[in-house]
Order: structure tokens, then sequence, then C-alpha cells
């Protein structure tokens, strides 16, 4: 099968897009690395505290206007968006793969999902609607509206480049207000193409500014007064102990969206071929830097044959996985995103094996699928007899690492799922809906899968988390979003 | 080299379409007299592609397995041949049709079958065009006959 072309031919310094200006950086610059190649395929600015300044300026500017603009021809702005995203579909994808790795399939999902939220934001006008009670004294009447509350921003991380800002934009924007993207700057091509393209649909200067950089643009929205909220997703220690904490210090709403360390339980009445597809793409989808990817699986049952048969498999499937360059269409697993990614994953299959785990299939000797460097990949690795207290077993990795764990029953998975300080995606695997009702109902996690590996939320619901993987309220995408980014104000009413 | 992702599936199914479209063309050109019914193949092939690209790229998420689509297909065992011989005539022009377009129904066929487990859409289309082809396969043959 053929290796797709690269959308990004030539290497340019990308710049900030501030008040419907593409604005030169005065900040460091710094490459974007293709991880598959190594080679270079862009330079990013770390844009100034004067920058990102500029940009919540440029944002406050607009939101007058904006929010006086009616929803509805806000939505046709948004539709105009929908239109150009699908036309720019394939190229969209493509460099996602090329900027971080993932395979073309997995960036194909990825600027699909991030569409549907512009579809869902497009239902503004009625998504946004308030209510009304008439009489709730004699002759008062009492209504409550959405309204939108000013500037905000969004903190995108490295493993969705496209997605993930647009779990928040399309519904801050919609609902009248303006934002300022900060994009990764691991990551930064996808939200630059993005911007063009919200440019070219013909949103008013200043309602989507977009700022590269790293710390000093986080800072700078953090202490900025005109700031209202933040969406942030990315790790814990920095969700819950900067940005969650910095915005309740300074009285902005805020969505932080954080690590994870998803446990799957597989009964033994699972469809086992399924369950082991499924397995694949959840352990080893997007080299499983995906707060939603599965990292423990919990095998139910005392049966010994059923345990050893099952892990066989898996192994046996996982050790099939194709690895190298996403834009190889045949690539089932892309590299990680950077060298230190991969440090940090060949430093835990050391913790494993200090810890006694057994390495039944070892991700540091793998065939890397065409003539690439092996920086940054590294194959799925999947350890057995792994305690569920251990580091490996308990620790958010970020990498293509399978622990495997038995629990006698359903009961001792749950325990062992919930003693664990996170509660992002869990999910079981089972043909018993008695079994998947007392595990959804019991597991402490936001996002539960049923027979689903990757329990990501459609737009519209909202993408929840629980524990150590969420701080905030009120979650992105759908009619949460709507909620976050609006203020509720109420109406009472007399006529003398 | 077995096909298993879906982009792999959906690549393999265009590049037929694609060839066996220009066949037709060259039919076309060759054959006047059925130059109608020849064209309409050829256009018809697009059309194929379009739909299952579309539904491709309407569901694919990663929700669902994309790159573990297919236990297996072999490109081996829907093997087409395009080039036509300079003096072929119409009926082993249209028995070459046919040979081409049974690889192509067992293709779509196998893949729809594969794929039912990760996905909906897709299969659905590949069924699609199956039938569409069966269709097909059964005029040809019967343009052959006369």
């Amino acid at each position: 099968m053929a290796v797709l072309d690269e959308p990004i031919k030539e290497v340019r310094t990308l710049k900030n897009y501030i008040g419907g200006e593409w604005v030169e950086s005065k900040g460091e610059i710094v490459d974007v690395v293709n991880p598959a190649t190594m080679k270079t395929i862009a330079k990013v600015p770390i844009s100034t505290k004067e920058e990102i300044d500029a940009a919540v300026q440029a944002g406050q500017a607009a939101f007058p206007d904006w929010r006086r603009t009616t929803p509805l021809a806000r939505s046709r702005l948004l539709f105009n968006l929908k239109e150009l995203l699908e036309e720019n579909f394939e190229k969209a994808s493509r460099i996602q793969t090329q900027e971080h790795g993932k395979c073309i399939d997995e960036s194909r999902g990825e600027s699909r999902r991030g569409i549907e939220n512009v579809e869902v934001a497009c239902g503004v006008p009625t998504l946004m609607q308030g209510y009304i009670s008439e009489d709730v004294a004699s002759g008062i009447d009492e209504w409550c509206m959405p309204t939108p509350l000013g500037v905000f921003g969004v903190i995108g991380p490295f493993n969705f480049p496209w997605m993930i800002p647009l779990w928040s934009v399309p519904y801050a924007i919609a609902t009248g207000n303006t934002v300022v993207v900060k994009p990764s700057s691991e990551v930064p091509n996808s939200q630059s193409f993005l911007c063009e393209l919200a440019e070219e649909a013909g949103f008013p200067p200043g309602v989507w500014n977009m700022v590269h950089g790293g710390r000093t643009v986080v800072n700078g929205m953090l202490d900025h007064p005109d700031i209202q909220g933040i969406t942030f997703v990315g790790s814990t220690p920095v969700g819950r102990d900067v940005i969650y904490r910095r915005c309740g210090e300074t009285g902005k709403r805020v969505i932080a969206q954080c690590g994870a360390k998803n446990f799957m339980t597989i009964m033994p009445d699972c469809a086992i071929d399924n369950t082991i597809a499924a397995m694949m793409t959840s352990f080893f989808g997007n080299t499983g830097q995906r707060c939603l990817a599965a990292a423990n699986a919990v095998i139910v049952g005392e049966d010994d044959k059923f345990y050893e048969e099952f892990v066989a498999k898996v192994v046996e499937k996982a050790s099939q996985i194709k690895i190298g360059y996403g834009l190889d269409e045949s690539v089932q697993m892309g590299p990680l995103r950077d060298k230190a990614k991969k440090q940090n994953v060949l430093n835990y299959i050391d913790i494993g094996l200090q810890e006694g785990a057994e390495l039944v299939l070892d991700g540091r000797d793998f065939t890397l699928q065409g003539d690439l460097p092996d920086d940054c990949f590294v194959g799925p690795s999947i350890f057995t007899n792994v305690r569920p207290g251990s580091r490996l077993g308990s620790e958010e990795i970020f990498g293509p690492v399978m622990s495997i764990m038995r629990a006698k029953d359903l009961d001792e998975a749950i325990r062992i799922t919930n003693e664990n300080p996170f509660g992002n995606g869990h999910s079981i695997f089972t043909q018993s809906g008695k079994a998947a009702r007392y595990f959804q109902y019991n597991v402490v996690s936001g996002n539960v899968g049923i027979n689903i590996g990757i329990t990501a939320p459609v737009a519209f619901f909202p993408f929840s988390g629980m524990k150590d993987s969420f701080f905030g309220v009120l979650h992105t995408q759908g009619k949460e979003a709507i909620r976050f980014f609006t203020e509720s104000k109420v109406v009472i009413q007399r006529w003398f | 080299m077995t096909l298993h992702t879906a982009s792999e599936g959906i690549s393999f199914a265009r590049e037929m379409e694609m060839a066996t479209a220009k066949f037709y063309e060259e039919l076309a050109r060759r054959f006047p007299e059925h130059a109608e019914t020849f064209g309409a193949y050829a256009a018809a092939n697009k059309k194929y592609v379009s739909d299952v690209e579309r539904a491709y790229y309407g569901v694919i998420t990663d929700a669902i397995e994309g790159c573990y689509a297919f236990k297996g297909l072999e490109p081996d065992d829907y093997v087409i041949d395009v080039e036509l011989g300079a003096e072929v005539d119409l009926a082993a022009a249209v028995a070459q049709a046919v040979a081409n377009e049974e690889a192509m129904l067992r293709y779509y066929t196998d893949a729809a079958e594969q794929s039912s487990g990760t996905m909906h859409d897709v299969p659905r289309a590949f069924r699609a065009v199956a039938r569409k082809r069966a269709q097909r396969i059964s005029d040809l043959k019967a343009m052959a006959a006369r």
C-alpha cells in the first residue's frame, strides 16, 4: 500500500493569529520535528507575555460586537467552517500524522471528532435558549437567559493536536464569547491550519485568536483579568496544581481534563476476538498517548486455562502490530511524540521488571516498517503478574504498555479499579448485561465503556472525568460546554 | 501484503475501481456499439469510490478499531487484469471484464464480512457496491451471450 504524501513540504516559521492578523512573534523560535522521520517540519515561536496580552486585548475588543451578532449569524459562520473542514479533511488528517506520528486512520478519526463538535455547536440558536415562568408572583414574570462572558483561554495538549481545542472553541464562540487558543508547541501546525480555515470561514477579527508558546503564554492567560475561564487538557500535576488552583485564585471558570490510568475488566464470557481487537486499539492506539487509552487489563475468574489462552492470543496479536510512519497506510502504530516520551516508556519497562512483573512482550525489541530512524519508536509491551499498587500498575505511562492483572471475581476487579486515583475511562468486556450494569453502576469513572475500549463521548455528550482525571464542574462538549461558556442571567419583571 | 487497516481497504477498493474505470473507457472507445454501457460502467465505478469514501470518512472515529478493521485481506486473491490486447474481440474483452468484476465482487463481499464487527456504514457501502457488481456481472454475461 501507498505511503501518502506529506502535506507540509517546506519549513516555515509559524505566526500567531491575533485580531485577524498573522503576526510574527518576538519570542524564541524552536523546531517542530516529525517523530517518524526526525525531520524538522516547522519552526514555532515561544511567544512573549506581551503577545498573549495582545491576543486577550483583541478578544476583549471583539467581544461586544460578537456578542451582539445573532446566534443564527454565528451559527452560519460555523456552518462555513464545517464545510471548509470537510473540504480539507484529508489535508488536516495528514498534518496531524506528520507532526504527531499517529496512523492515518487515527488522524482521520480525530478530524471527524473535531468536526462533530462544530456540527453540534451549529445548533446554538436552540442550545442557548433560556426559559421563562409567567406569574412567579402576581403580575411578575421571571426568565433565565444564558449570556456570554468574554474571552476564554483554550490550552491544547500534544496528543490530539486538532481535535481537543475543538471540544471548546466552537461552543465558546457559538455562544458569543471570543477565544485565545494556545496549541501545544510540539504540534502547532494543526491549530495553525485550523486558524487559517477559521479566517476563511469569515469569523470577525479578534473572535478566534491563537498564540503559540509555552509557560509564558499559559501564565499570561492565568493572570490576565480579562480571561473569564480556561479549558485545559494535559497532565494531572499541571491541571490540578497550576491550572485549577490558579483559576480558583483568580476567579476564573475552569475545565481541567487530566491524566488517567484506565482499567479494562475482561470477563470470561467476553467475545474474545472482538475484545482483543478492541484491546489493540485501546492499549496501543495513538501509541498509548491518549487519556482514554487502557493501561491495565484485569482478567476476571480463576480459570487458568482461559487466562493463559487469552493472554497468549493478546500477545500474539500485539506482536503482529505493524510499526512505522503513520502515513504508510499499512502501519498500525506510529512513534511516540518525541525522544523523551520514548525514554519515559523505557523507564517504566525497567520499573516493571524491577517490581517483579513478567515482561511477556518486550517493546524494546521491534521491527520498524520502512527505512526510518528509531529515535521515537517503541513496540507494544505486555506485562503479566502486575500488582495493582505497583508503580507500573498505578502510574500513568502514556505509552504502549499493557499491564495484565487477575481478579477472582467482578467485585475484586471493580475494587482494584476504584483504588486507583484516576477515573477517566474504565471499561468492561462481557456478554452479560447484568455484569455490565453492575460494573457501570459501581465503577468510579467519568466515562465508562461496555465492550468499548476507547470510551470517548461523541460531541453531544460531555467528555467527563472523575477523581484525579478531572478538575472542575462542567465539561467540554455538548450542552455542558454551552453552560460552561455562558452565565445564567435571571430577569424578574413587573410593569406598573 | 495483507490488508488490515481501514485506510488500506478503502485505498485498495479505490485503485481497483479507478483501474477498471479506465478499462471500461477503453472498451467504450474500441466498441462504439456498446459505448453507452461501458461509459456508464466507468462513471458508476467513480461513484462507487465516492460512496465508499463518504461512508468511511463519515464514520471513522477513534471509538472503532480502524487500524484493525480487517482480519486480513490478501490482495492476491483479488487480482484484476486491465490490460487489453491490441486485437482483442468483444467476447474476450467482456470475459476479461467479467473476471475483473468477479474479483471485485469477492473483495467487497470479504471486506464487508471482515469489517462488520468494527464498523457499520462502511461494510454496508461495501455490500451495496457488491450488489451492483453482481448485477453488472449478470448484464455482462448477457451481453456476451447475445
